[in-house]
């Protein structure tokens, strides 16, 4: 274990100290692989997914920049993208919108300051859970599947129409929730 | 711009922030944050409640065996590994160019042996060829035909000079265990050695001095048989011709 936060750290990584690089790993594989496995399903194409997120924050780690968010999010962020383009190849769908380069689509990421990571991942957990089932499932085939709002109203045999007020709704809901957070 | 015009645009953003909308959609949507700093606003907070979905699940770890996988990838396992397999190429590929130059040297110094063998021979039948040609040339020289089965051939003799030379084709082919012996012989009939023949087998004839030990006026033919490759003291073999003069 070390005393270094992630700044510190992920600067280290850039500089091709390994160590680093390891303590980076033990601190958020767990975060990872959990988002890795929740898209994938799959453990071992999950595992390969996550070994992967690794990979691009080694050879990637000196284009992060701590002003535009936490390193945590900038790995999730990275993991998602992944999982869903490991997920597209596996189903051999198509390339989506948002599958850009995770370093190039990587905008403005919260800080997240304020809750501890445990009661982060409750909060969201918690106000998943309260959606309607029909919120719930544009919102996992949306951003956990990489669906479209049409391949969405395909899968589910909905007007598209009913896609898009459903997950505009599910997300006005989550918005409200979290505070805009 | 007024509210109105703005709603196709921000009823979008949510699913933009989530990377559903379609890619038309999309790309109208970009070209209008462009110039609209308050959907941008929007655009912001719904990301941020998207990034939140990041956030929704407890850690889990994966196997411990891949951060040992991935610990191989790293650098310096890459170069603790790499160096062994490229010093123990290295190793292998010199080991084979050394055997290779070793053969190479072996091949070459036989090669260079035979040659001189060649050499040797040549030089040794032209030396005989040139003494029989001399021999020839000398009016005093008597020649005595030999004629036995396959055996065609001359004996070159010169008893003034003591010389005498064998020309020979068509000897039989005998044994690496055998040579063939050529014998002076006296009139009581005893057989001196004079010499032991050892032809090449890509020679068509043979000119094969005799080796006179004693005055050629002493004998009164010369025979040839076939002995042991050590050659003997008296014939034990096979004759293949016998000449007297």
């Amino acid at each position: 274990m070390t005393d270094l936060d992630d700044n510190q750290l992920v600067a280290r990584v850039a500089q091709g100290e390994e160590w680093a690089f390891l303590a980076l790993y033990d601190r958020y594989v767990g975060r990872v692989h959990t988002l890795t496995l929740r898209i994938l399903g799959e453990p071992m194409l999950a595992e390969e997914a996550t070994q992967d997120t690794f990979l691009k924050l080694w050879s990637r780690a000196r284009f992060y920049l701590a002003e535009r968010g936490s390193l945590l999010l900038w790995l999730l962020t990275i993991a998602r993208r992944t999982a869903l383009d490991r997920l597209r190849l596996e189903t051999r769908r198509p390339t989506l919108s948002d599958s850009k380069d995770p370093t190039e689509a990587w905008q403005t990421i919260p800080d997240g300051e304020g809750l501890p990571d445990e009661n982060r991942w409750r909060s969201v957990r918690f106000a998943l859970d309260a959606l309607s089932p029909e919120h719930r499932q544009v919102i996992e085939l949306a951003y956990y599947q990489g669906l479209s709002q049409s391949e969405i109203a395909e899968v589910l045999g909905w007007p598209l129409g009913t896609v898009k007020t459903r997950l505009r709704s599910a997300m006005e809901h989550l918005r409200q929730e979290w505070g805009g957070r | 711009m007024t509210y109105y015009q703005h709603v196709p645009f921000r009823e979008n953003i949510p699913a933009y922030a989530l990377g559903a909308l379609d890619a038309e959609e999309a790309a109208a949507l970009e070209s209008h944050l462009r110039t609209c700093e308050s959907c941008r606003d929007e655009l912001d907070t719904y990301r941020a409640t998207s990034e939140n979905l990041l956030m929704g699940f407890p850690p889990r770890n994966p196997s411990a065996a891949l951060r040992r996988q991935l610990q191989r990838r790293l650098p310096s396992e890459q170069r603790a590994v790499r160096p062994r397999l490229h010093w123990s190429f290295s190793r292998v590929a010199m080991g084979i160019a050394i055997l290779l130059l070793l053969a190479l040297n072996v091949f070459s110094i036989t090669q260079v042996q035979a040659l001189q063998r060649q050499q040797d021979q040549l030089i040794s039948q032209m030396q005989n060829g040139q003494m029989a040609l001399e021999m020839l040339s000398y009016s005093n020289t008597q020649t005595f035909r030999i004629n036995e089965g396959n055996t065609r051939g001359s004996l070159l003799l010169d008893k003034e000079y003591n010389n005498a030379v064998l020309i020979l084709r068509g000897l039989p082919a005998i044994p690496a265990n055998q040579t063939y012996q050529i014998w002076l012989i006296s009139p009581n009939q005893d057989r001196v050695s004079a010499g032991l023949l050892r032809p090449q087998t890509d020679q068509p004839f043979i000119v094969e001095p005799i080796h006179v030990t004693q005055d050629l006026v002493n004998f009164v033919g010369v025979g040839m048989t076939v002995e042991p490759a050590a050659g003997s003291d008296h014939p034990t073999g096979m004759q293949i011709f016998r000449i007297d003069f």
